[in-house]
C-alpha cells in the first residue's frame, strides 16, 4: 500500500467513525458536525475524479456544498482553511510550489462557492426549495468554474463544450444531493450527517469507475504502441516509423477535421500498419522489398480479429489504387491519410528540411497521381505549422 | 428463437396474467396514485432495468432495484401499493424482449418483477410509519425488503429455470442467492430516495440519479475497453499461432494454469488480472522470430538459435512499454524465472515463477513437432523434481494441487487438439531435434541436470 493509499484509508476510517458515533450517539452538535464534515474534505481532497482528457476535480467540491448547509460563513471559512491545510501536508503533489498553488486554488474556488450561495440567499431573502437548490447549484458551479479558468490558463486552451463533463455533473448533483440530505428542504426531510455517509457512496462509485477506466485507457494505448513495435524490433521496419506515422497521421487528420472516433481508428491503424509483415511466410528483412499490399493485407486481416480494431482494418487498403476515377469512394479520407503519412515517412528518411521538401514533390508527382491532393495539401500544412514550432519536430 | 415447454408457456403466461389481476383489482380498490410519481418513477424504471451493465464474470448490474425500493417506500407511506406494482412491472419490461417480439419472457418478468416489487410493499406497510423518521430503522427495512423482494424474484425464476434444464428449484435458486447482497446498496440508497421524495419532491429524484448513472456510464465504456483490449491482445495470439500451428491455443492455456495458480495462491484480482495478461503475452516476442526457424525440423545453428532465443528479451520489452505489466515484464525472460531462494526471499515478484511453471507445464502436455505429449503425471514429476531449482517449489504445489482439486486431466491422451504427422514424431522423452530441446539443452548447461523448458 502507498502512503498516499494510507492516508486516504485512515482519514477514511476516521471521518466515517465520526459520523458513525456523532449519528449513534445522537450528539450532533454544530462543531462536531463540522468536524465530521472537515474530515470528509480532506478525504475528498485526496480522491480526484479525473475524466479522460479533462481536468481533475477533487471529491471534497462535493462536500464543501453540505458544508455551505451545515456551517456559518465564519465556520465555513475556518474549516476550509483548515482543511487545505493539512492537504497542503498530505497531499502527494512533487513540490511545494504546486501544492501552494493548489492551496490557493481550493481556497478561491471555496470562497467563490460561498459568495455565490450567499449572495442568493440574501438576494432572494428566502430559504424555499427553489432559491436553495439554486443557490447550490451555482455554488457547485462557482467551484468547477474556478478550476475551469486554472485549468485553461495552464493549458492555454479553452474548451466549454459539454463533452467529458459527465465527472463534473455527478459531483455537483451528489453535493447538492448531500446537501439537501443533511438538512432538507423547507424544514423538511433532513437526516443530518447521514447524508454524507449514504449519498457520498455513488460518488465514490462513479470515482472507482473513473480510475478503473483511466488505467485501462493507458494500458490499451500502450498495448497498441507495444504492438506497433514488434516489426521494428524484427528488423522489418525502420525504428520509430510506426510512432512517427501515428503522430504525423492524427496531426493531419484534425486538419481535416475528422471525427474523434475517426481520429481513434486512423491512430490505431497508424500504429498497427506494419504488424501484418511479421506474419508472412518469409518476411524480408530491412532494405530488401517487400510487396506493400501483402502487408497491408495481412495487417488488415489481423485487426479484423478484433471488433473493436475491424474499422481500423478498413483503412488499410490491400491494393494502392491510384486516386482518382474509380478509386475515389474506395479509400476514406483516413484510409487516404494513412498511406500519405507511411509514404512520406519512408521517403524523408533524414528528415532535414531539404528531404523533407523532397518527399512532398516525390508524393505530388508519384506515379500515376496516386495520392488525393486534399490530403498532400494537409500534409504540407502540418508541415508548415512544424517548421514555425521546430521544438516539434 | 428458444422453443418452450408448453408448462414453461403456462407459467409465463400465468405470472403475466397474474399481475395484471393484481393491478385491475387494486385499481378498482385504491384508485391511481400521484400520476408525477408513477411516471417519474416508471421512466426511470425502465430506464436503469433496460441499461443493466454486464460484468466480465457474466453477472448483470442493474441499478433498477433501487427505482423499486424508492417506489415502495414512497407510495407506500402515500397509501398505494399500486404504485409499487406498477414501477416493478416497468422495471421487468425488456426492450430488447419486446424487439424479439419473445411475448413468454415478456409476460413472465413484467409480471415477476411487479409482484416481487408488490410484495415488498406489501410487508413495507406492514412496519409502523415512525420507521420513517429513523434512518437506522430505514436501513434495516431496506435489508428486509430485499429479502422479501428476492424470495418472490429469485424463487419464480428459479422455478422457470430448473423447468428448462431440468435441475433442481434449490440448487437454481441457490446459485442465484449470492448476486443478491450485491443489490442491497442499491436497496438502501433506494429507501432514502423514497423518503427524500416524501418531504421534498420530485426534484430530489435528479440529483439522486445523475450520479448513479454516471457511475454506471462510465463503468460500462471501462468494461466495454476492457473488451478491446482483450481483444487487442488476442489478435497477437492469433498472429504467433499462424507462425507456429503446434502452439494453437497454448497462451490461453498458459493464462488458464496461470488463473489457477494465482488463485490458489490467493494474489488480489488486481494480480490475477495482470497475471492473466501477462501469461497471454509471454510468448509475444516470437512474433519477430523468422517462420522457418519456428518450424524447423532439423537442428538449429547457433546464429539461428541466437536469433529464437532474442524472442524472450524481445518479449520482455512489449512488456516493459505497459505500465500495468511492466511489473511483471521478467515473466518473458527464461534466465529470470529459475528459481533462486535467494531472490526469493527478496520479495521479487511472484508471477514470472508462476507464468514460467504454467509454460512448462503446457509444453509438457502438448504434442509439438518434435515430440508427443507427456501424461500428466509424467509432467507432474518433472516439475516436482526440478522444484527449488528451476522451479519455484510453492508454485508448482499450487499447480498441482489446484489441477487435483478440480479432476482435470491434461497431457497424452487429453489434447484438445489432434494432430496428423508425416512421421510419427517420438512418444516419450524429450526427443531429439527442434527448438524445445535446444533450449532444455541450453539451460542444462549451466546445472548439470537435464531439465524441461519450455519454448
Amino acid at each position: 500500500m502507498s502512503q498516499i493509499q494510507r492516508t486516504i484509508a485512515t482519514a477514511s476510517v476516521i471521518t466515517v467513525g465520526l459520523a458513525c458515533f456523532a449519528v449513534g450517539t445522537g450528539l450532533a452538535s454544530t462543531t462536531f458536525t463540522i468536524a465530521v464534515l472537515a474530515a470528509a474534505m480532506l478525504v475528498g481532497e485526496l480522491l480526484e475524479l479525473r475524466p479522460p482528457e479533462r481536468a481533475a476535480v477533487p471529491l471534497s467540491y462535493a462536500v464543501v456544498l453540505m458544508l455551505l448547509r451545515a456551517a456559518s460563513p465564519g465556520e465555513f471559512l475556518v474549516a476550509v482553511i483548515a482543511v487545505e491545510l493539512g492537504a497542503f501536508v498530505l497531499r502527494p503533489a512533487p513540490n511545494v510550489a504546486t501544492r501552494a498553488e493548489l492551496f490557493a486554488q481550493r481556497i478561491i474556488a471555496a470562497a467563490v462557492a460561498l459568495g455565490l450561495y450567499q449572495l442568493v440567499i440574501s438576494v432572494a431573502d428566502s430559504q424555499s426549495k427553489q432559491i436553495v437548490l439554486g443557490a447550490l447549484a451555482l455554488a457547485g458551479i462557482g467551484e468547477l468554474l474556478v478550476d475551469e479558468v486554472v485549468f485553461s490558463l495552464q493549458t492555454r486552451r479553452l474548451d466549454l463544450s459539454w463533452r467529458g463533463r459527465s465527472g463534473e455533473l455527478a459531483l455537483v448533483t451528489s453535493g447538492m444531493l448531500m446537501a439537501v440530505g443533511y438538512a432538507g428542504l423547507e424544514g423538511k426531510g433532513g437526516i443530518g450527517l447521514w447524508a454524507l455517509l449514504l449519498f457520498s457512496v455513488p460518488l465514490l462509485a462513479a470515482w472507482y469507475s473513473f480510475e478503473r477506466l483511466a488505467v485501462i485507457r493507458r494500458t490499451y494505448t500502450q498495448t497498441l504502441q507495444a504492438l506497433s513495435i514488434v516489426p521494428e524490433l524484427g528488423g522489418l521496419v525502420r525504428e520509430g516509423h510506426a510512432e512517427r506515422v501515428a503522430v504525423l497521421a492524427l496531426e493531419m487528420g484534425r486538419d481535416l477535421s475528422l471525427d474523434p472516433r475517426e481520429l481513434e481508428y486512423l491512430e490505431a491503424a497508424s500504429l498497427l500498419h506494419h504488424l501484418g509483415h511479421v506474419c508472412l511466410d518469409d518476411p524480408s528483412v530491412l532494405g530488401r522489398p517487400v510487396d506493400p499490399s501483402e502487408v497491408a493485407q495481412a495487417s488488415a486481416a489481423m485487426l479484423r480479429q478484433a471488433q473493436f480494431l475491424a474499422p481500423a482494418a478498413e483503412l488499410l487498403s490491400p491494393d494502392p489504387l491510384p486516386f482518382g476515377g474509380g478509386s475515389r469512394s474506395q479509400t476514406s479520407v483516413s484510409g487516404q491519410v494513412l498511406r500519405v503519412a507511411s509514404a512520406f515517412d519512408e521517403l524523408s528518411e533524414g528528415g532535414d528540411a531539404r528531404s523533407l521538401d523532397g518527399a512532398v514533390e516525390v508524393l505530388y508527382s508519384g506515379p500515376g497521381y496516386v495520392y488525393d491532393p486534399r490530403v498532400l495539401a494537409a500534409l504540407e500544412r502540418v508541415l508548415e505549422r512544424r517548421s514555425l514550432v521546430p521544438a516539434a519536430l | 428463437m428458444i422453443k418452450y415447454p408448453l408448462r414453461v408457456t403456462i407459467l409465463c403466461v400465468g405470472v403475466g396474467l397474474i399481475a395484471l389481476g393484481c393491478f385491475i383489482a387494486l385499481a378498482i380498490v385504491e384508485g391511481f396514485p400521484d400520476l408525477v410519481a408513477i411516471a417519474v418513477l416508471s421512466a426511470l424504471a425502465l430506464y436503469a432495468g433496460n441499461r443493466a451493465v454486464d460484468f466480465p464474470d457474466g453477472t448483470k448490474f442493474s441499478a433498477g432495484f433501487m427505482i423499486e425500493a424508492a417506489a415502495v417506500v414512497a407510495f407506500t407511506a402515500a397509501g398505494s401499493l399500486l404504485g409499487s406494482l406498477i414501477v416493478g412491472m416497468f422495471c421487468g419490461l425488456s426492450i430488447a424482449n419486446l424487439r424479439d417480439r419473445d411475448w413468454r419472457r415478456v409476460s413472465f418478468n413484467v409480471g415477476n418483477f411487479g409482484l416481487a416489487t408488490l410484495a415488498a410493499a406489501v410487508v413495507f406497510a406492514l412496519f409502523p410509519s415512525s420507521w420513517m423518521n429513523s434512518p437506522p430503522l430505514l436501513i434495516a427495512a431496506a435489508i428486509l425488503l430485499t429479502a422479501v423482494f428476492f424470495v418472490v424474484n429469485d424463487g419464480l425464476v428459479a422455478v422457470v429455470l430448473s423447468m428448462m434444464t431440468g435441475e433442481p428449484v434449490a440448487s437454481t435458486a441457490r446459485e442465484m442467492a449470492s448476486s443478491t447482497f450485491q443489490s442491497l446498496p442499491f436497496a438502501i440508497l433506494g429507501v432514502f430516495l423514497g423518503r427524500l421524495y416524501l418531504d421534498v419532491g420530485v426534484v430530489i429524484v435528479p440529483l439522486f440519479v445523475v450520479p448513479i448513472f454516471v457511475a454506471r456510464e462510465i463503468f460500462a465504456s471501462y468494461v466495454a475497453l476492457k473488451r478491446s483490449h482483450d481483444d487487442t491482445v488476442r489478435i497477437l495470439i492469433g498472429a504467433l499461432e499462424t507462425k507456429d500451428k503446434y502452439t494453437a491455443g497454448h497462451a490461453e492455456r498458459v493464462a488458464m494454469f496461470a488463473n489457477y495458480i494465482g488463485l490458489e495462491l490467493g494474489l488480489a484480482p488486481k494480480r490475477l488480472e495482470r497475471l492473466r495478461l501477462a501469461a497471454l503475452m509471454h510468448d509475444v516476442g516470437k512474433l519477430v522470430v523468422p517462420n522457418h526457424l519456428l518450424n524447423k525440423p532439423g537442428r538449429l545453428t547457433e546464429a539461428e538459435f541466437a536469433q529464437v532465443r532474442l524472442h524472450e528479451s524481445v518479449s520482455a520489452e512489449i512488456l516493459t512499454r505497459i505500465d500495468f505489466l511492466a511489473p511483471v515484464a521478467p515473466s518473458a525472460l527464461s534466465e529470470y524465472t529459475r528459481f533462486s531462494p535467494v531472490a526469493d526471499e527478496k520479495g521479487q515478484p511472484i508471477e514470472p515463477h508462476i507464468v514460467a511453471v504454467a509454460d512448462a507445464f503446457d509444453a509438457m502436455t502438448s504434442t509439438r513437432s518434435y515430440r508427443k505429449a507427456l501424461s500428466q503425471s509424467t509432467a507432474f514429476r518433472e516439475l516436482r523434481e526440478n522444484a527449488g531449482k528451476q522451479f519455484h517449489p510453492r508454485v508448482v504445489d499450487a499447480l498441482i494441487v489446484a489441477i487435483e482439486i478440480r479432476h482435470e486431466e491434461y497431457g497424452a491422451g487429453h489434447e484438445a487438439q489432434v494432430h496428423d504427422f508425416a512421421v510419427e514424431p517420438p512418444a516419450a522423452g524429450l526427443g531429439s531435434a527442434g527448438l524445445g530441446d535446444l533450449l532444455a539443452e541450453e539451460s542444462g548447461r549451466d546445472s548439470d541436470s537435464p531439465e524441461v523448458t519450455a519454448t
